[in-house]
């Protein structure tokens, strides 16, 4: 039996319950129903993949700061001092190479804007990082940037859907979904993937759509379950007004006995796995508001975190949160901040989204650092792609804005068995191409993928006749050098 | 039993290529040959075809082996298979590994070796001669004649239990009544059966006429409604766009037209024809054009920068990919980049095929500019008004009486009123800051008329904060803000910047937990200002952008008059009452992108008036009525101002001031509102809609090979054509879409009816006969009882495509009528149920869950047709996704009892009560089918099952006495599972409502709360407590596996 299948069997020692009644009726629901929570897994349904993990996994989870939209790495990260004497002037055809452009600045000429940001060299691995981003440049030598991120979509869905998922159309598991397929959780009282969207009230239009955490051909009990910034953080979660826990205790007590005796006599094993979801849901109905209510974290939380960390369904009270996740197992965390796409006004827009996550992501890195779980969890910061050196709108003037780009950007990670204080790739002088050590999305994954213990060639599931892989077709190469 | 018929069973072939059964098309004896299609294919495909397939551009030598010409072919001295001599195919030694060849398949390709039976396997084959048969798809369905002993035996038996004998099993026995009532019921129409029918049936078995039964099913209009929920997940029908902009369509007429066609038993091949080409018949009617509504119920792409172009040719593709899976059982899109890898369809087939669709009148635009449109005029919209107007009546009568009844009330307050607007009336309380800070480092100076001033700090942008005392007023329901010119400011105007203006982005009412680090924004409704001016940005300018957090949207007066002072009031949505627990602010958030355009002299005022006190800048009713005294007062000195000296015009104004406040009247009013708004939507519904239909454009596109699937990369031009490989091109050259239509279902093609026959039986038994119903391809799975299927599909041909005579076909079999347990034995040997020794037993899709727990309870509402309604769902869902941009309203009245067919579903945002559905987005042919906490969660607390269960328990209620616990939940059990309970069953329900009686008996305001759901209406209070328990313990019925379980 595989990790997965011991896995499913540890979930099904379901708390012993006592009996309110002793009629002979009562007795074999009862019975019955001890038997089946004794009762061992079935076989895994892993496709053609070995067991998991392959070796011993230097993360054991993964925390995916997803930032949506599109990031400047212009702004942020790519520092590129000499466009500063190339500004107005057309980008040459020769660093172009005939790439595709969005509708949005196609037939209109490409002039060079200039960062407009300032860049500063940072700590002791002297990154460089915007003066826009002054807490995560803070904590510069506990990341490994990757500044030589390749895509090949250009548009917001299909290219966040690639990032994710590995392809660039729907229905592709999403990358928590295959660590939750492979590896399951540490918690049994909670899903093994979560995710946490940032509560905007508006500004955005961007919409975050569930396939991006979807679980694609998997079965769907590995898709990721969305945390809502409201009243009900899952839905359905609250039992309606006038039902105590202990009626729904013994109203779940009586379902599952008649259950069971429907086991006995039909033989259908899915409703053995029935009788464990509602006992599932009846741990989540506890679990659930236990890990949402931040009401416990001391005042020192907050400062660290910052000012939004108060406000329920921000970003930074979104990274506590992925904290408290953390702690309790949670496999696959990710969290999703949107409205990182800015056409026009980038100064104005950039910043303000800089303040929503610069401080925060830089107290969720210190914070596990200083709870020592860094050492085994991943965090990921980054977005579906790049931004164009070349100015969209009047690019001499604050409503300079830049379009989508996919031939490079950067993002971060730490922790979980990277590098910590380097910086890895780089781009041509423009910050258009990937020119040093280019990484494919594909190769995040299969390098994402090894340090959670599993070679991502073996790692597989079979769908309509195809073995399909995180990684896809395409060769993909695990970034060792970024290994720590 | 035909006499050529023999079996081989390969349980090692199985194993080495992952399949638990194979397909079987007959025979018995070890010694026949073995069936390339059977058994060889798979090997080849599983194992080789990557690299030496069809798809040119990635085989990696000259070799091929999905063809016979390729895989004997002379490759320089040697060939890969040499029929009837193993020892000089070369094939064997690299699948043997013998020693100086590489192994094949090769390491890097990530395949385990073949088995040594699957070696064997091969090597007999071509000692045999290396026979090659088309893919079986490909080949015509062919009904074999079935033998005269075999009497009446209905034919799918005897297809099933031959196959069952060679296996040495038998079918298991007929299907308890009761199962077998619930199996039809679901089956045919998607509902549980009444209570009631199972004693219309007929005590003994040889008095029930299943057939008369499955006659009255067919005859339903839920029939319509449960075969067309199968098409709409394959037509990824949706009400609204997808993708960023999502807007809403008007394509509901198309649904109906289904539901139409389902219960008017239109032949498929028509249902076909009309749906691709509709418009294209000779004088199509308005109904044959809404038919080819079909093709366009894609996602549409309204995305910002977002080229239609490209659009458009994602539509064509989509459309293409379509047919493939839903007619034709292909997974055509794999040749949208390259030639097909494992079935021999090339890019260019593909091209030639989307050629077809690549001439639609369209430009790739989304939500009102996606034409062509065809304007129709539903006639399935007036029950939806009916029903809302009696809604509406209802809401108005009973707001009236709500107005009524607080006549009394108002009148006793009428003299409190005088009392408060004594003169000096201050209806706004200015605010005297406890505490005040900013973000940037303005100072903030506070002065003792409330003003404060800001000095010139430099800043460029700066968020203003002031606490409001506790003391300061009792609740607040409005915030009024002064912004005063001043000669000390630039150019005498309203701030130190250079140009004096100020733009104020957003205002935010938070309350801060003094114990606990909480932060709540409160929400504010509206906000009313003196004058609205525009900023150097034009976004800039009305004060309601001040109340979302966008700083590209704020308050300005730039290029108004300047004025002593500018005000703007805002409304809260609800107000906020002082309690002294937390930390109050207001903050004046000032983040836009003209530098320095900061207030430098304000007063922040508060109120505790409601409605249009706080709507307008007009003075308040309370204002007016101070007023009144004092002018009584002046007029009359020394006189009391009494009630009856209020102006009839002001009582009238105070009343309403007086209903804003009250609770009952918010309540009334709001639903009131709900249903006025509800009505004009269905009045809109029953006027003319623009449907999204298929025309061609006067003059035609030329269709390209698109290089890699990149859509302006055009490789070769290609002319409209069908797949090669599906059936020879007709002699006359196939044009345009309606003789593509006609194509799909012509009798030579092989795919159509066997497909459609496989969808039919899947919605029956869980799984179709062949389980991959969208790949009849090399890499499908092979039929579980081929004959079968084929026999299947020619009779469904002959009977003139008849959807009706197919379903009574598979229903009247003893096979489907199995009894659904299963041995433990039986279970391991056949899990997945391949070999039909059982019933199916799976669990109903939700939806039908949803709809058959109204039909259970009665609420169910069994209108046919109309306008998408909005199913109750929990608050919140699309408010968090569109970041306000669209709310969700669930529907009032009966409208809200819907089937699950008519529900609204929002592309982005499918219903929250569908825990598992297809997602619309494109065409999917298999069910979703899992098993997770969340449905548990959705089962036992939505609103709809909670108000069934309600509904349920009420109703058995109704017909015992409180004294018969034990009939009650006889009743409610048998309602639900059309059985009684047995000793044992019945012992657990009575012991939990046994639990939950003596709680609500002594808990009685929580019996309240559990009965008080949804819309439905109160409950005398000397039921309460049945009702309660009986609630609980009907919702765990309806939770019971067996209930949402097809058995």
């Amino acid at each position: 039996m595989n990790d997965i299948a011991e896995r499913n069997s540890d979930q099904l020692s379901v708390t012993r319950r006592y009996f309110l009644g002793q009629g002979a009726g009562v007795g074999i629901g009862a019975m019955a129903l001890d038997g089946m929570l004794a009762r061992r897994a079935g076989a895994s349904d892993l496709g053609t993949s070995d067991r998991v993990p392959h070796f011993a996994p230097k993360a054991k989870r993964v925390i995916f700061l997803t930032q949506s939209g599109g990031p400047s790495q212009l702004e942020l990260y790519d520092h590129k001092p000499g466009l500063a004497q190339l500004a107005g002037e057309k980008l040459p055809d020769s660093v172009r190479g005939g790439q595709r452009l969005s509708g949005m600045t196609e037939g209109k000429p490409q002039l060079v804007m200039p960062a407009h940001s300032t860049f500063q060299q940072r700590g002791q691995s002297g990154a460089t990082v915007s003066d826009w981003l002054p807490h995560i440049a803070e904590i510069a030598d506990e990341l490994c940037f990757v500044k030589s991120m390749v895509t090949d979509q250009i548009n917001h869905a299909p290219a966040m859907t690639k990032f994710l998922t590995g392809h660039h159309l729907t229905g592709r598991p999403s990358m928590g979904s295959w660590f939750s397929y492979g590896l399951g959780s540490e918690n049994r009282d909670l899903p093994d993937y979560l995710v946490l969207l940032s509560k905007m009230k508006r500004g955005s239009d961007q919409p975050l759509y569930d396939h991006y955490w979807g679980s694609g051909f998997l079965p769907s009990e590995y898709q990721g379950v969305k945390l809502r910034s409201a009243k009900d953080p899952v839905l359905y979660l609250n039992d309606p007004e006038g039902l105590p826990r202990e009626l729904r205790r013994g109203m779940l007590n009586g379902l599952n006995e008649i259950n069971a005796i429907r086991q006995l006599q039909t033989g259908d094993p899915e409703i053995t796995t029935r009788i464990q979801q509602y006992e599932m849901a009846y741990r989540m109905q506890a679990s659930v508001p236990d890990l949402t209510d931040i009401s416990d974290e001391p005042e020192s939380t907050f400062e660290m975190y910052g000012p939004d960390s108060r406000r329920g369904g921000s970003y930074a009270a979104n990274c506590i949160l992925a904290r408290r996740l953390a702690e309790r197992g949670v496999r696959f965390i990710q969290l999703f901040h949107p409205d990182w796409d800015h056409h026009s006004r980038l100064r104005s827009w950039c910043t303000a989204r800089c303040r929503d996550t610069d401080q925060a992501s830089a107290a969720l890195i210190k914070d596990l650092k200083q709870r020592g779980m860094l050492e085994d969890t991943l965090v990921i910061w980054g977005g579906e792609f790049g931004r164009s050196p070349a100015g969209q709108g009047k690019w001499d003037s604050p409503e300079g804005g830049r379009d989508h780009h996919p031939r490079c950007f950067t993002i971060w990670m730490a922790g979980g068995g990277v590098k910590s204080g380097v910086t890895y790739g780089a781009t041509d002088d423009y910050s258009y191409n990937a020119v040093v050590d280019p990484v494919h999305v594909r190769d995040l994954h299969a390098t994402v993928l090894h340090l959670m213990g599993i070679e991502h060639e073996r790692f597989s599931y079979r769908s309509q006749g195809l073995d399909f892989r995180l990684t896809g077709v395409e060769p993909a190469r695990v970034v060792h050098d970024i290994l720590a | 039993m035909p006499s050529r018929c023999g079996c081989r069973k390969w349980p090692s072939v199985a194993l080495a290529v992952g399949f638990c059964l194979h397909g079987w098309w007959g025979g018995v004896g070890a010694a026949e040959p073995v069936d390339f299609n059977r058994e060889v294919r798979p090997l080849l495909s599983n194992n080789c075809l990557v690299c030496h397939g069809f798809d040119e551009g990635s085989r990696s030598t000259d070799l091929r082996l999905d063809t016979r010409e390729g895989a004997i072919a002379d490759l320089g001295g040697y060939s890969a298979v040499v029929p009837g001599k193993p020892e000089e195919s070369a094939l064997l030694d690299r699948i043997r590994g013998v020693d100086g060849v590489e192994l094949m398949p090769p390491a890097e390709s990530h395949k385990k070796p073949l088995a040594p039976e699957a070696i064997a396997t091969i090597t007999q084959w071509i000692a045999e001669g290396a026979q090659w048969g088309e893919h079986w798809s490909f080949e015509s369905p062919v009904a074999i004649a079935i033998p005269a002993e075999a009497g009446d035996t209905h034919p799918i038996d005897y297809f099933v239990s031959e196959r069952l004998k060679i296996e040495g099993l038998s079918m298991s026995r007929r299907a308890a009544k009761h199962t077998l009532l619930r199996r039809l019921s679901f089956d045919l129409t998607g509902l549980a059966p009444a209570a009631s029918e199972i004693s219309k049936l007929g005590e003994t078995e040889d008095q029930i006429d299943w057939s008369k039964w499955v006659d009255t099913l067919l005859a339903s209009p839920h029939y319509g409604e449960r075969m067309a929920m199968w098409w709409l997940d394959g037509a990824r029908y949706s009400d609204t766009d997808g993708f960023q902009g999502d807007s809403t369509r008007q394509n509901w007429p198309w649904r109906d037209w289904v539901v139409a066609a389902f219960n008017d038993n239109m032949p498929f091949d028509q249902f076909t024809i009309e749906q691709f080409a509709g418009d294209l018949l000779p004088d199509a009617t308005d109904e044959q054009r809404l038919a080819t509504c079909f093709h366009r119920n894609h996602m549409h792409n309204g995305e910002g920068g977002r080229d239609p172009a490209e659009s458009r040719v994602d539509y064509v593709l989509d459309r293409t990919n379509t047919v493939g899976t839903l007619w034709l059982g292909l997974t055509l899109g794999c040749a949208q980049c390259h030639d097909h890898k494992f079935d021999p369809i090339s890019q260019s087939d593909y091209y030639s095929l989307t050629a077809f669709f690549n001439s639609i009148d369209e430009t790739g635009a989304a939500g009102g500019g996606a034409k062509p449109f065809l304007a129709y005029k539903s006639t399935m919209a007036q029950p939806a008004i009916d029903e809302t107007q009696q809604v509406l009546d209802q809401m108005t009568a009973s707001l009236d009486q709500v107005k009524m009844d607080a006549e009394d009330s108002f009148a006793a307050q009428l003299g409190r009123l005088i009392e408060t607007a004594q003169p000096p009336y201050q209806p706004w309380t200015v605010i005297q800051p406890s505490a005040m800070r900013t973000t940037e480092g303005t100072v903030l100076t506070k002065h003792f008329d409330g003003i404060i001033t800001a000095n010139d700090s430099q800043a460029v942008q700066d968020d203003y904060f002031l606490e409001v005392p506790s003391n300061a007023i009792d609740r607040i329901t409005g915030i009024r803000l002064e912004v005063f010119s001043d000669p000390s400011h630039n150019v005498e105007k309203y701030s130190y910047a250079e140009t004096g203006e100020f733009i104020l982005t957003n205002v935010k009412l938070q309350v801060r937990g003094r114990d606990d680090s909480s932060v709540t924004d409160l929400s504010l409704s509206r906000a009313s200002a003196s004058v609205e001016g525009k900023g150097a940005d034009s976004k800039y300018g009305r004060a309601s952008g001040t109340l979302d957090d966008d700083p590209r949207t704020g308050w300005t007066t730039r290029t108004k008059p300047v004025e002593a002072v500018q005000v703007v009031v805002f409304e809260l949505s609800e107000p906020l009452v002082l309690s002294g627990d937390g930390v109050v602010e207001i903050a004046l958030l000032q983040r836009s992108l003209a530098p320095r355009e900061l207030m430098a002299k304000f007063r922040v005022s508060v109120t505790n008036q409601r409605g249009n006190a706080v709507r307008s800048l007009n003075p308040m009713p309370l204002q007016e009525l101070s007023d009144a005294i004092v002018k009584k007062n002046e007029s009359e000195v020394g006189a009391a101002f009494t009630v009856q000296d209020i102006p009839a015009g002001l009582r009238s104004k105070l009343k309403g001031q007086f209903l804003t406040d009250h609770e009952p009247w918010q309540i009334a009013a709001e639903k009131q509102q709900k249903a006025a708004r509800q009505l004009n939507a269905a009045k809109k519904a029953a006027g003319s809609l623009n449907v999204t239909v298929l025309k061609e454009r006067s003059s035609k596109r030329k269709t390209h090979v698109l290089v890699r699937g990149v859509w302006n990369d055009h490789g070769d031009e290609v002319e409209p054509g069908v797949l090669p490989v599906v059936m020879k091109q007709p002699e006359k050259k196939i044009q345009d879409r309606l003789q593509l239509g006609r194509w799909i279902v012509s009798a030579d093609n092989p795919l159509t009816s066997r497909v459609i026959v496989n969808h039919v039986w899947q919605l029956f038994f869980g799984a179709g006969l062949v389980r991959t119903p969208g790949d009849f391809g090399a890499q499908g799975e092979v039929p579980t009882h081929p004959r079968l299927l084929d026999w299947l599909a020619v009779d469904f041909m002959e009977h003139g495509w008849d959807l009706k005579h197919l379903v009574r076909r598979i229903v009247t079999s003893e096979t489907y009528q199995q009894d659904s347990s299963v041995t433990k034995a039986l279970l391991e040997r056949d899990p997945e149920n391949q070999l039909l020794a059982r019933g199916a037993r799976f669990r109903l899709p939700s939806w039908m869950i949803r709809d058959s727990s109204l039909a259970t309870s009665g609420l169910l509402n069994r209108t046919v047709g109309g306008p998408p309604i909005f199913a109750y769902q929990p608050v919140g869902v699309w408010q968090d996704q569109f970041m306000g941009r669209f709310t969700y309203e669930s529907t009032l009245g009966p409208g809200q009892y819907r089937r699950t067919l008519y529900t609204f579903w929002r592309r982005s945002s499918a219903p929250t009560f569908l825990f598992d559905s297809a997602m619309r987005r494109t065409c999917e042919v298999v069910p979703r089918r899992t098993n997770t906490p969340l449905h548990a969660l959705t089962l036992l607390n939505d609103v709809t099952a909670l108000e069934a269960a309600r509904t349920l328990a009420g109703k058995v209620l109704g017909q015992h006495s409180k004294a018969k616990v034990d009939l009650r939940l006889k009743g409610m059990f048998q309602a639900v599972l059309s059985r009684l309970p047995n000793e044992d069953e019945l012992a657990i329900l009575t012991r939990e409502h046994h639990a939950a009686h003596t709680y609500y008996r002594q808990n009685l305001s929580a019996a309240k709360a559990l009965v008080s759901v949804g819309q439905l209406p109160e409950v005398e209070s000397v039921y309460v407590v049945d009702l309660a328990a009986d609630m609980l313990t009907a919702s765990l019925i309806m939770n019971l596996d067996e209930s949402i379980t097809h058995e």
